[in-house]
């Protein structure tokens, strides 16, 4: 195979042949390895060899965009042009653009591995772990995933960036079962850069092993209130990531229903809130490096200290609605830790609920929401209780973000994001 | 269209394998505000091999497809099912061996210009913006698909199978007196097909787009249900999900094997005895399903399975292994979604039958309860409970519909809720637009007639 440098200069060469004024590509080549489990026994070994190229082309003002995962010369030309016939088919539009040249850059992330036997030894031992400590966990689905990928971006403004990455994935489903009890299914997802420890460790595991055995004596809620819901790691970035999407992002600021759309540099939420996109942390296994417009990453604030101070946006979106880019386009995100310890915060609590999943609608454009509160535990008198059934909470995700009662000392980390608990008021759960 | 570098690689024997070449072919055109965001094709695929030993599976894939890279694959499967053999050694016998299923070579797909879709979206949405000054938003969504497999297992299966499908979904946005924003989506045709057999004029769809855009100003102008159990009427979309979310996903047997409610329900009565749901193959009420699968990526010719049968539960969703497990007959529920991914058991044409009822009939049977018409998403779990999220819905008070409602979630237990089943509408609806996620995407079509049910109601 050649080298994906020179395959990405051919697909920029076919691109400018075709009638490109400007194009940009990224070119990937990659290589997976994965175990799955299913009832609790693994049962596939799976390899998997892909390559990609996206390309986009800007012609007359007009884009086009195409992409393949086949690296040979026809294939490439054929791509080329078919990008070209969706440029041609499109609208003139002032905002479509490929990156400026800023700094070219190379990155190395995470470290090769190709130990199959040690990856086998480190599922077996999770497997063993599991059913000695958390002897009614029943694993439903489990997949475990190493993958190594080179990606070179390169445009005709003189972009070039090179960046190997390599690290592992872990996605668990679970539930807790005795005789013919069982509880609902919970998740858990993690990236990690070696093998190096045990895979129960990683973020959250073995607290969610520990929740899903006591959910098991389950009961209803007793009748309705409108309070406190103290929401975990698991489910908060979700939640706030729901709402950033629907006040804030791209796609509602272009259409001109985003709720946030005039109040960059205003406040939106409490002044305890700060969200931060940080793609180089340390924490975070394999973070972006490159946009995906073709720049280089940085870390950033998208809300600090309750204040709007970035939409996140991808540049066309910028440019589309007279904003500045976001420096980095990766969905690793960061909630800055309160001044209270988790303990401290429940303590706090008369009434309200611990909330570990959340299965719901899809939040309105308004941020009206409402969903099951899955894997969750009544709080009360400052102690959690036991899990509830069937239990629903329902709000508005802008109300609730100026709610924030408090955020705890304590973050969890799964390799992807580093998040605490947040305990939220006036919210209904019936 | 692909060339055959399989066939003749494929081994007969007890040890079951596949060899599977794929290509995807993709295009999306999405307009938002009048704005073109996105215009875009796609082209991916590869070979792949599945390989079963002694109760290990071995995968392989890679995206050149050549007779090398297929006979690499198959090395590489062989390599990894040994490698987990050796380690586990399971000792499990061979698989069931199904009947070999072949196909004709399919006839050649249409090459259709881009302007085609780029055109009838910007068409439409003109009309849109023209027409509804009120709204506040507006998004019109263009997307095709094409799945081309080459399937060949050691059963002697050779099927080349072509699944063109295509949809166009629009949203619009208008502003409650209160300022607030709320959406409502529709999809306005699609299915099995090239694009040219259902869109050529956007004007045929100016009706739709009307009724749509009324329902969303009778919802700016809705209330939020009350919460608590109530009544209510599920449209057949809506009832289509129940089937997939609340009752097909509990019954699919890699799930019941790991611990869902369906593992003590087998031969019990889970639903009202008027309640029937099949997961059809491709033919349903004599007429082609708007998903149909023929064979599927274990080389398993597809065939209905019967799930519920006057309200009880006959029959789980198989792959050829967990069939030898229950006892039962694979049945062609094994479907991989790209060119890279193992099957794994999935639902195909999931329906609830229809009953004898009519839908005016229904609603007039309640005297205060909802009329459930359209649901963005929902979410199952193991234990049978479901969430639907509902977009759009009327009261229904003294048997007449009321008000409209504002966005808002139901949930329930599925083999208690099917209990409450008492009417079932005549007509039965199909949606075939969306995906069902479980480590892969899948498209999966479902259905029903309209139902009466009683769900828990999650208001303000």
């Amino acid at each position: 195979m050649k080298d994906i440098k020179e395959i990405a200069s051919r697909v920029l060469e076919e691109l400018k042949k075709a009638g490109a004024d400007a194009a940009q590509c990224t070119v990937a080549h990659g290589k997976a390895k994965e175990l799955n489990i299913d009832g609790g026994e693994i049962s596939l070994m799976r390899t998997v060899l892909d390559n990609s190229i996206s390309m986009k082309a800007i012609k007359d003002g007009k884009k086009g965009s195409a992409s393949i995962n086949q690296f040979d010369e026809a294939s490439i030309a054929a791509a080329a042009r078919e990008c070209i016939e969706a440029a041609d088919a499109a609208v003139v539009d002032d905002a479509v653009c490929i990156a400026e040249l800023t700094q070219n850059a190379e990155f190395d992330v995470g470290a090769k591995e190709d130990d199959m036997d040690l990856f086998f030894d480190r599922i077996t031992e999770f497997l063993d772990t599991v059913k000695t400590d958390y002897p009614k966990i029943m694993l439903e689905q489990v997949f475990s995933e190493y993958a190594e990928t080179d990606t070179a971006v390169m445009n005709t403004n003189g972009v070039y960036h090179r960046l190997r990455e390599a690290g592992y994935t872990l996605s668990t489903m679970f539930s807790a079962h005795e005789g013919e009890k069982a509880t609902s299914f919970n998740g858990y997802e993690a990236q990690f850069g070696d093998l190096s420890r045990p895979l129960i460790g990683i973020g959250m595991q073995r607290t969610l092993f520990e929740l899903s055995q006591k959910e098991l004596d389950a009961q209803p809620l007793d009748g309705k209130f409108t309070g406190k819901i103290l929401v975990a790691p698991t489910c908060l970035g979700e939640m706030v990531d729901a709402a950033l999407d629907k006040f804030a992002g791209a796609t509602e600021l272009i259409n001109g229903t985003a709720a946030w759309k005039d109040k960059l540099g205003q406040k939106v939420a409490d002044e305890k809130l700060t969200v931060s996109i940080i793609p180089l942390d340390e924490r975070i296994s394999g973070g972006e490096r490159i946009t995906d417009d073709g720049y280089v990453s940085e870390n950033f604030d998208m809300i600090r200290n309750g204040v709007l101070t970035d939409f996140g946006l991808s540049e066309y979106a910028a440019r589309k609605t007279g904003n500045k880019r976001a420096p980095s386009t990766s969905s690793c995100m960061a909630i800055a830790p309160g001044d209270k310890t988790l303990d401290e915060i429940v303590k706090g609590i008369d009434k309200g609920l611990l909330v570990c999943r959340f299965s719901g609608g899809e939040p309105a454009v308004n941020g009206d929401f409402s969903g099951v509160a899955k894997n969750s535990f009544l709080i009360e008198n400052g102690e959690i209780k036991h899990a509830v059934t069937e239990t629903m909470i329902s709000g508005n995700l802008e109300k609730m973000l100026n709610d924030i009662v408090a955020i705890s000392k304590e973050t969890v980390e799964d390799g992807a994001s580093v998040l605490p608990y947040v305990l939220f008021d006036r919210i209904t759960v019936s | 269209m692909l060339n055959d570098y399989i066939s003749d690689l494929i081994p007969g024997g007890a040890e079951h394998t596949e060899l599977r070449a794929q290509q995807t072919e993709t295009v999306k055109v999405v307009l938002i505000g009048g704005n073109l965001v996105a215009n875009q094709s796609g082209k991916a695929g590869g070979v792949c091999a599945r390989v079963y030993k002694n109760g290990s599976w071995g995968f392989a894939s890679c995206a050149d497809y050549d007779e090398d890279s297929v006979k690499d694959v198959l090395n590489e499967a062989r390599g990894n099912a040994s490698f987990l053999d050796a380690k586990l050694n399971k000792g499990k016998p061979a698989l069931p061996q199904t009947k070999p299923y072949f196909t004709a070579p399919p006839a050649p797909s249409p090459v259709l210009p881009r302007r085609l879709y780029v055109d009838f979206a910007t068409e439409l949405d003109a009309y849109i913006e023209k027409t509804y000054p009120r709204l506040s938003g507006r998004k019109v969504i263009v997307t095709s698909e094409k799945f081309e497999k080459l399937i060949c297992a050691s059963n002697g299966t050779k099927a080349h199978t072509v699944a063109p499908r295509v949809y166009v979904y629009v949203f619009l946005s208008a502003d409650t007196k209160d300022g607030e924003t709320l959406e409502l989506f529709d999809v306005l045709n699609g299915g099995n097909g090239y694009f040219p057999d259902y869109f050529t004029d956007p004007m045929q769809y100016a009706e739709r787009i009307d009724k749509l855009y009324h329902k969303l100003v009778d919802k700016t102008e809705g209330v939020f249900p009350k919460a608590g159990s109530a009544d209510v009427i599920l449209s057949s979309s809506m009832a289509g999900m129940l089937a997939h979310e609340a009752v097909g996903h509990t019954v699919e047997a890699d799930l019941v094997l790991g611990g869902s409610v369906a593992g003590h329900m087998l031969g019990k009565q889970v639903a009202a005895p008027m309640v029937n749901m099949v997961d059809f193959a491709h033919t349903a009420f004599g007429k082609p399903c708007p998903l149909p699968v023929f064979v599927d990526d274990e080389g398993t010719e597809c065939e209905d399975e019967i799930l519920i049968k006057d309200g009880v539960l006959v029959g789980y969703m198989n792959n050829l292994e967990s069939a030898r497990h229950f006892g039962m007959t694979p049945r062609g529920n094994a479907r991989a979604f790209a060119w890279g991914d193992e099957p794994l058991i999935r639902m195909r044409n999931t329906a609830v039958l229809p009953g004898r009822d009519k839908l005016e009939d229904m609603i007039a049977s309640i005297d205060d309860g909802y009329y459930l018409i359209s649901s963005g998403n929902g979410q199952a779990d193991t234990t049978g409970e479901f969430m639907f999220g509902v977009t759009m819905g009327y009261e229904i008070k003294n048997g007449r519909l009321g008000r409209a409602l504002r966005d808002f979630t139901i949930s329930g237990v599925a083999f208690e809720m099917l209990k409450t089943v008492t009417m079932l509408s005549d007509e039965p609806g199909w949606d075939s637009s969306g995906y069902c996620g479980k480590k892969q995407p899948m498209p999966v079509c479902l259905g029903g007639p309209a139902v009466k049910c009683r769900v828990t109601v999650g208001g303000q």
